[in-house]
């Protein structure tokens, strides 16, 4: 897989003028290399625990992307003067993380799929393609640039899941249902329009959700993005979309 | 797009009329043990639900047969039914489409706006090879014809000398009830926005020697109707106020209701029209009786998915009512013997208030409340 963003963006990429919404975009950047630290994280684990070495290879390579694009995001915040941190440990990433690792420990090689490549990266591609037709400057294209291979990360994983799907297909759907209820659940707080378990540990001050109108953007359409991104992906798999439906329909608001 | 059930006989492409009628679906999904949630996050939610199948139905004909289907909810959000939606509302019919198609129904239903925004846009319905489409538009001119008749028996109004004006006359269930009508009555009003078509309705009436006005405007009208049928596409809550007879027996056939809540018409009978019910009954998995059909009688839908069905317990798998302008008094007789033969009627009156019927010694008249 080629990756559209390369690990050699240069380190203090020149900042062209200052925003004004800088800081907004300072926590929306936050966010993004938090998430694609954690996803570093999971395909790195994820090769430990394959037995193919394509698979193992593939998960390294899946791994140096989602740096790679960790990288971007923070490249395009030095372009616009501010400083992006990250935090892999922060309340509900690090719950994302933990439900991973779950299925790490049972060597779960579906779960992990399921995980990162169906829930996670539903997240990213919707949230990535939203934040791009809005950001400014050559932020906007990153963003979209990554959404799209993001994209092509679901498609890859596509076919592994339904063929599996269809080896017993109820089997499948229980294990989807099992881990939607963990990780969605934790996802949909993430997206909650409000932050209702306190401060995110990610923004740099307050919580950013209400200030996202200032740069063309809501919590609401991101998190209505990101589910409408995941409904679809599991049509993709076969899952009846009257039962998807309840799924997501039963999600904390 | 929801995933394949494996084949059923029908399906009916819907969506909701208000964010009330939304909320109580998602109330629904989410079940008794969750709280409902409020309006503010159904209006941020619903929008982003990409059409798909909400439960499975099955109908039961008086003669014995069973059909089963499903409902495919477009989910076209209540607010935005008007025409600067229409490009996203057809993406999301033409979608919900695919779920009826990939569901393997025999026979499609386009209920409520989806047959308005797909009448004269059949070609963009998507590639199918074993499942047809019907707007379900005849048998609900069928049930909106009964119910005026009956609903003028039981008043005792004389529909031979009665004006009869027809909102959104050019429509296909517009002109399908004018086509019914115009010969029963004294005079026709037609209203419709499209003066093109208006008087090619009105010349092709005044060939059958019918009197005929037609409008744009409402106020052009000169003569004041008694009987009024609403079949816009669009509520229009003060629409009337002032231009028919105090007393006038209105029959609101529109989906979303074209008179709003609260209309000021103290004097007027209001219906609801173009509904049917089914004596066999009708069963929803998950449970969504009177959520999906929220009416005060049991097993009472709209015309339009009720034609699915009975075409689906009658094994008539076929476009009955397809394009815009082709409903004939044949055609809605026909659709309305085979429904009554599988035991679909004419559904009990009600309005905005409740049942009518009950109540039709005091008649219904009064503001809708």
């Amino acid at each position: 897989m080629e990756t559209v963003i390369g690990l050699g963006c240069p380190s203090a990429r020149e900042c062209t003028a200052p925003l004004p919404a800088a800081p907004i975009w300072q926590d929306v950047l936050a966010q993004a290399v938090t998430g694609e630290l954690v996803a570093a994280m999971n395909y790195s684990a994820l090769a430990e625990v394959c037995e193919d070495p394509e698979e193992v290879s593939e998960a390294l390579e899946h791994a140096e992307v989602e740096r790679g694009h960790a990288a971007a995001f923070a490249a395009e915040g030095r372009a616009i003067g501010v400083e992006v941190a990250d935090n892999t440990d922060a309340i509900h990433w690090k719950r994302l993380r933990e439900s991973f690792m779950r299925c790490i420990a049972e060597r779960d090689f579906i779960g992990c799929l399921i995980v990162q490549e169906i829930m996670l990266e539903s997240f990213a591609v919707a949230s990535y393609a939203r934040v791009g037709k809005v950001a400014p400057g050559s932020m906007g294209g990153t963003f979209a640039a990554i959404a799209a291979e993001e994209g092509e990360h679901v498609d890859h994983a596509m076919d592994i899941l339904r063929a599996e799907r269809a080896r017993d297909r109820q089997r499948f759907d229980e294990k989807m249902h099992r881990l939607h209820l963990d990780v969605m659940t934790t996802l949909a707080r993430m997206l909650a329009k409000e932050c209702r378990d306190g401060h995110c540990e990610v923004c740099h001050a307050d919580c950013v959700k209400p200030a996202l109108f200032d740069i063309s953007l809501s919590a609401a359409e991101l998190r209505g993005a990101s589910l409408q991104q995941y409904l679809k992906t599991l049509d993709r798999l076969g899952l009846p979309g009257e039962v998807t439906l309840q799924w997501v329909a039963q999600l904390p608001v | 797009m929801g995933g394949a059930v494996a084949g059923v006989d029908f399906a009916l492409i819907g969506h909701q009329e208000s964010w009330r009628a939304a909320a109580d679906v998602l109330a629904v999904l989410r079940g008794k043990e969750r709280t409902p949630l409020p309006e503010s996050e159904i209006r941020d939610i619903l929008p982003w639900i990409p059409p798909r199948v909400v439960c499975h139905v099955e109908v039961r004909s008086i003669g014995g047969a069973n059909a089963h289907g499903v409902y495919v909810d477009s989910f076209i959000p209540p607010g935005r039914l008007d025409a600067v939606w229409t490009h996203d509302n057809l993406a999301r019919v033409r979608a919900a489409a695919e779920c009826a198609i990939q569901a393997g129904a025999g026979i499609v239903s386009l209920g409520g706006f989806s047959s308005i925004l797909i009448e004269g846009n059949f070609d963009q319905l998507p590639e199918r090879r074993a499942t047809v489409f019907t707007t379900g538009n005849t048998l609900t001119v069928a049930f909106i014809v009964q119910g005026v008749r009956k609903m003028c028996a039981l008043e005792g109004r004389d529909l031979r000398r009665s004006t009869l004006l027809l909102v959104g006359a050019t429509g296909d269930v517009g002109s399908g009830c004018a086509r019914c009508l115009a010969q029963e009555v004294r005079r026709v009003l037609l209203y419709a926005r499209n003066v093109e078509r208006l008087r090619r309705l009105a010349a092709e009436l005044e060939a059958e020697s019918v009197e005929v006005e037609i409008a744009t405007d409402l106020q052009q009208l000169h003569a004041r109707a008694d009987i009024v049928i609403c079949a816009a596409s669009l509520a229009s809550p003060s629409l009337l106020l002032g231009r028919i007879a105090p007393d006038a027996l209105i029959c609101d056939a529109g989906y979303p209701k074209n008179l709003a809540p609260g209309a000021d018409l103290p004097e007027a009978t209001v219906f609801f029209g173009g509904l049917g019910q089914v004596a066999g009954g009708m069963a929803f998995s998950p449970d969504f009786r009177g959520v999906l059909n929220r009416h005060p009688f049991p097993d009472v839908a709209h015309g339009c998915l009720l034609e699915g069905m009975t075409l689906a317990l009658e094994g008539r798998f076929e476009p009955f009512s397809r394009g815009r302008g082709f409903i004939t008094p044949r055609r809605v007789d026909e659709i309305g013997a085979i429904a009554a033969r599988h035991g679909i009627h004419l559904a009990p009156f009600h309005n905005a208030a409740g049942p009518i019927e009950e109540l039709s010694a005091c008649g219904a008249r009064g503001a809708i409340q």
